[in-house]
């Protein structure tokens, strides 16, 4: 009986042992799977519960001038932040005053950071100027629970230069963009004209993360391990561009009050020296906090300062377009030099032809000096007859005309080169005759191209016949001393004679030295090539071209001007495209009266606006 | 062999190790960088646990000198005084999260509860041994240690104490078992915990283990109307159990148990702790993080991290090295009292040692189950390790007696 017993208590202890290991065998298993087997999936999510990735914003690039000038940089903006929890709501009082705000609506505003987060930190006031940001930190110990962000915008440091069309502006990414690019959150800044959109992803860099530790409330508790390892963001890669901010600043002094466009070409590289729209918008305006009313001024004014005209607007070039026809004609053979055409006063081909041209024989560098318009009509009568229409097309192609130049700026436009294809498609086969192709040959009818194109075009005559690419950025250099020289291409136009060309230029001299321009166009100084022109408008008063080249014999600024509604352009663009031959070449202006001239001149805008 | 036997050294050794790893824990998790987060109160606990450690060293050598007999003879009366502070403390007890357990004399705070684990085993293991041939086989000595076991149980559910009222009904099958009850019907008896477990799970696991349950009980017992009981239970078991789940239960307890099977389903809410403790676990990986370098332990993540969760912070600084460890040890102190219990003479020392075993078993087995998401979150606190003087003081009360019946086993064997 007692040995049954302690059989059956032996058995028993030995069932409870077996109970006990096999269950702590299970427990062990579960360690196992959660310490071993999941240790991957256990593991970055402790490590995402204590530690919060705060996104570094890169610096954005710097932009310099050709001069290594600083024109585009950063400032910081001053964000006042408040954590609710911490916040003394005795302060709100001093807050408000110094801030210069109402302490009603600071009060709002600390309403909706509590509502927001206890623990976190949010902006109460965005964008403080540096001496209330001062006052604040001066005060900040009887403000527990204040705190300040800094973040950064666009500063312009040369006061007096905008540039707006050729640095373009910043916004907020949108939703979409968001999305589509994992670079940016929301909130970030990023170009949406200008250099900065076309060179965005190079002024950008790379963003940063810096590691937080936080517990369970969300309280921050300062950084991990020290920083180490937080990925510093690698700022943006610098731009040093071809710009002369000289020059720039001067343009855009002049084309004040003005619509129309201004640019300038190095004739050798094809870098832009300046550009110009006007008007334009104050691009310091848009570098920060957005005011609404002028976001909406902006957009509204008949001025359309956001369109950039210099290389967005199409118009005929007018009489600018006489070099390059008489470059066409030489080749052709269909003139020379010594070719002598009667100009009663008119071209008669069907109907008369106006000429503003003094009556007289004209040869070719007489034809380019005084614009005939008879000695071109007939050229182009004799292209279009000659069936060598598609050929002037070709020719004129050459040049950059009828395509987009390849410019490192957003919104431009090709213009329009007709050819017979052209006219087949728009006025339709068989349809259009002599008369829509004669206006082409002093630059009108059908043929529009953009101040750049124009700007080019001088260039290319300037530089002896070589097709070039403007562009604006020469040089752009990474953070690590990297850099990227941007040389476009150089290439020689060639189908040109270099005597055709030397006698194009004659006549372009000519234009300056001893003809109808020449009041505000001929320099002491310098040897100016040139050639002026009117675009007729059929809306109001006509466009005033001008484009020059200087010096003469050894090119260094090729520049075309265009002003709208200014009637000639000897009286309107020719002082403009001087004035800014004079500044970039002697350094100076001797002739206050022109300039006076161009700052007091009216173009006649077809309607009032306010601007 | 030595008049008195040998002193146990062994149960001693692991006791003191248990309690330093418990200290050390606690210390991480109330005075490491968390500190900063805890309010003052429970920045002390350590030190509270320090002082029990303390009293418990007097305790567990006080106990050394009191004859073995006054545990057997003391039983009935320990057990009625527990019973009296029982009921005092559901008259004029505190209420601490949710659970009216806590009596206050002066300054000093303790759980009746806690005693009456004490003495409820050394009652049962005396009215088992008081007179010969009592056997669980008999019906009316089977009922009349069932009903030692039920009283406390009651009480302790009245208090609104889940877990401890647990611990209580648990030793019902072992110490029946122990004292002859037929294997078949001990396996029914513990048939409803599996089945219940099982449910929570799944419905169909349930099903699926009443059926087991039922075909091994009529293989073991051969019993047409047990088996038919066991089936019959099983099944209501089942029902029971999604009727609880859907219909009966409170809102919150429901959460927890959603908790357990599907934390994700609330991960804010009752999902929460039952994610942060497995991250703990989880994140310390082999080698853990460190001593105060877990995060999950340190920001504050882990709920109750000095009482019911302490092990995910041993989990996860240590590692499963030193959760194993831990696990060791643990297994090391259950297997030595059984062997004591085993090389026992006197039944009454046995049952009190298997007794203990089971209650430190238990504890441990739903403390580690609960904070590694075997079980769902019922609180207990893991012994000698959780922060609690009390407990500290009951388990170790218990461990001595059991020390002081194994070094005195001739004494007792004589007495019978």
């Amino acid at each position: 009986m007692r040995n049954r017993k302690k059989k059956r208590s032996n058995f028993s202890i030995l069932v409870l042992k077996v109970c006990m290991i096999g269950m702590v065998v299970i427990i062990l298993m579960r360690l196992f799977q959660l310490q071993i087997l999941e240790y991957d999936e256990y593991s970055p999510k402790s490590r995402d519960n204590a530690l919060r990735q705060e996104i570094v914003t890169p610096a954005r690039g710097l932009i310099y001038d050709r001069t290594g000038k600083l024109i585009v940089d950063n400032e910081p903006i001053y964000s006042i932040i408040i954590t609710p929890a911490t916040y003394d709501p005795e302060a709100t009082p001093l807050l408000a005053n110094l801030l210069d705000i109402p302490v009603d609506s600071l009060k709002k505003r600390i309403e909706k950071a509590r509502a927001y987060s206890w623990q976190r930190s949010s902006r109460i006031f965005t964008e403080i100027d540096f001496k209330t940001f001062s006052a604040i930190q001066e005060n900040i110990w009887q403000l527990p629970g204040i705190g300040h962000q800094i973040e950064s915008k666009r500063h312009y440091p040369v006061d007096s230069l905008r540039a707006s069309h050729l640095f373009g502006y910043l916004r907020e990414v949108s939703e979409q963009e968001y999305l589509q690019s994992n670079k940016y959150n929301l909130g970030d800044k990023i170009g949406k004209s200008g250099l900065e959109s076309i060179y965005n992803s190079q002024l950008w860099g790379e963003q940063g993360v810096d590691y937080t530790l936080v517990n369970a409330m969300g309280q921050s508790l300062g950084s991990y391990k020290n920083g180490a390892s937080d990925e510093p963001p690698v700022k943006g890669q610098e731009l040093h561009t071809t710009i002369s901010a000289d020059l720039q600043q001067l343009a855009e002094d002049l084309m004040e009050g003005k619509r129309g466009a201004v640019v300038a070409l190095n004739p050798k590289t094809g870098g832009v020296l300046s550009l110009v729209s006007a008007p334009q918008y104050d691009i310091r305006k848009l570098s920060g906090r957005i005011d609404k009313d002028y976001w909406q001024s902006i957009n509204t004014n008949k001025g359309k300062p956001l369109y950039n005209r210099a290389i967005s607007s199409r118009q005929p070039p007018g009489s600018t377009f006489k070099p390059l026809m008489a470059l066409i004609g030489l080749e052709l053979g269909i003139i020379t030099p010594q070719t002598e055409v009667y100009n009663p006063g008119y071209y008669l081909r069907g109907r008369r032809y106006g000429d503003h041209a003094d009556v007289g024989t004209y040869r070719l560098r007489k034809a380019i000096q005084h614009s005939s318009n008879t000695y071109f009509f007939w050229m182009m009568d004799k292209i279009a007859t000659g069936g060598y229409l598609n050929r002037w097309h070709d020719m004129a192609a050459d040049f950059g005309l009828g395509s987009k130049t390849g410019i490192d700026l957003p919104y431009e436009v090709a213009g329009i080169l007709p050819d017979s294809a052209y006219f087949n498609r728009v006025i339709g086969k068989n349809q259009w005759g002599l008369g829509d192709v004669l206006n082409l040959g002093i630059g009108q009818g059908y043929l529009s191209v953009s101040p750049l194109q124009m700007a080019l075009v001088t260039a290319e005559i300037a530089n002896d016949g070589y097709r070039v690419r403007p562009h604006i950025v020469q040089q752009i250099k990474k953070e690590n001393g990297d850099v990227v020289q941007i040389e476009p291409p150089r290439k020689k136009i060639e189908w040109l004679d270099q005597k055709d060309i030397d006698v194009v230029k004659e006549g372009m001299r000519l234009v300056v030295s001893d003809g109808s321009s020449s009041y505000y166009t001929d320099l002491d100084s310098v040897a100016v090539a040139g050639k002026t022109g009117t675009a007729q408008n059929p809306h109001g008063e006509d466009h005033g071209w001008f484009v020059a080249f200087a010096p003469y014999d050894d090119p260094q600024i090729a520049i075309a001007v265009l002003m709208e509604n200014s009637g000639y352009g000897s009286i309107s663009a020719a002082p403009v495209a001087s004035l800014l031959i004079e500044k970039y070449l002697t350094g100076k202006i001797d002739r206050p009266y022109v300039y006076n001239y161009v700052k007091d001149f009216k173009p006649k805008l077809p309607e009032t606006e306010n601007e | 062999m030595n008049r008195k036997g040998a002193f146990n050294w062994s149960i001693t050794l692991l006791w003191v190790s248990l309690v330093t790893v418990g200290l050390i824990a606690i210390y991480s998790a109330t005075q490491g960088p968390v500190a900063e987060f805890l309010p003052s109160y429970i920045q002390i606990n350590f030190y509270k646990q320090l002082v029990a450690f303390g009293i418990a060293i007097a305790v567990f050598a006080t106990v050394q000198f009191i004859s073995p007999r006054t545990f057997k003879e003391g039983s009935y009366l320990f057990y009625g005084i527990c019973l009296l502070l029982m009921i005092l403390t559901l008259i004029i007890g505190r209420e601490v999260n949710g659970a009216k357990s806590w009596l206050t004399f002066g300054p000093v705070n303790f759980q009746a509860s806690e005693l009456m684990k004490v003495a409820t085993i050394l009652a049962t293991a005396n009215y088992l041994t008081s007179q010969r041939n009592i056997s669980a086989e008999n019906m009316r000595h089977a009922l009349m240690t069932i009903g030692l076991l039920l009283l406390p149980t009651i009480l302790v559910l009245l208090q609104n104490d889940t877990g401890t009222a647990l611990i209580f009904l648990s030793l019902i099958p072992v110490i029946l078992f122990w004292s002859g009850l037929p294997y078949g019907i001990s396996l029914f008896i513990i048939s409803p915990a599996i089945i219940g477990y099982l449910c929570i799970i799944g419905w169909y696991w349930g099903l699926l283990a009443a059926v087991v349950i039922t075909l091994l009980i009529f293989f073991i017992q051969r019993r047409t109307w047990l088996t038919f009981t066991s089936f019959v239970c099983g099944i209501l078991i089942v029902i029971g159990v999604q009727v609880a789940l859907y219909q009966v239960l409170q809102p919150y307890q429901r959460g927890r148990i959603e908790a357990f099977t599907n934390p994700e389903f609330d991960p804010k809410g009752a999902g929460w702790n039952v994610i942060q403790a497995k991250t703990a676990i989880g994140s310390g990986g082999v080698w853990g993080k460190g001593f105060m370098e877990g995060t999950q332990t340190q920001l504050r993540f882990l709920p109750e991290q000095w009482t019911d969760f302490v092990f995910c912070v041993i989990a996860e600084e240590f590692g499963f090295v030193g959760a194993s460890f831990v696990l060791l040890l643990f297994m090391g102190l259950l297997l030595r009292l059984l062997k004591s219990a085993q090389n026992h003479q006197h039944p009454f020392a046995q049952i009190v040692m298997i007794g203990v075993a089971w209650v430190y078993f238990i504890h441990l087995f739903v403390n580690i189950g609960s904070a590694s998401g075997l079980l769902p979150v019922i609180g207990l606190p893991l012994p000698f390790i959780s922060y609690g003087g009390s407990a500290l003081l009951t388990n170790t009360l218990m461990l001595s007696i059991c020390v002081n019946l194994d070094f005195h086993k001739r004494q007792l064997s004589i007495y019978r």
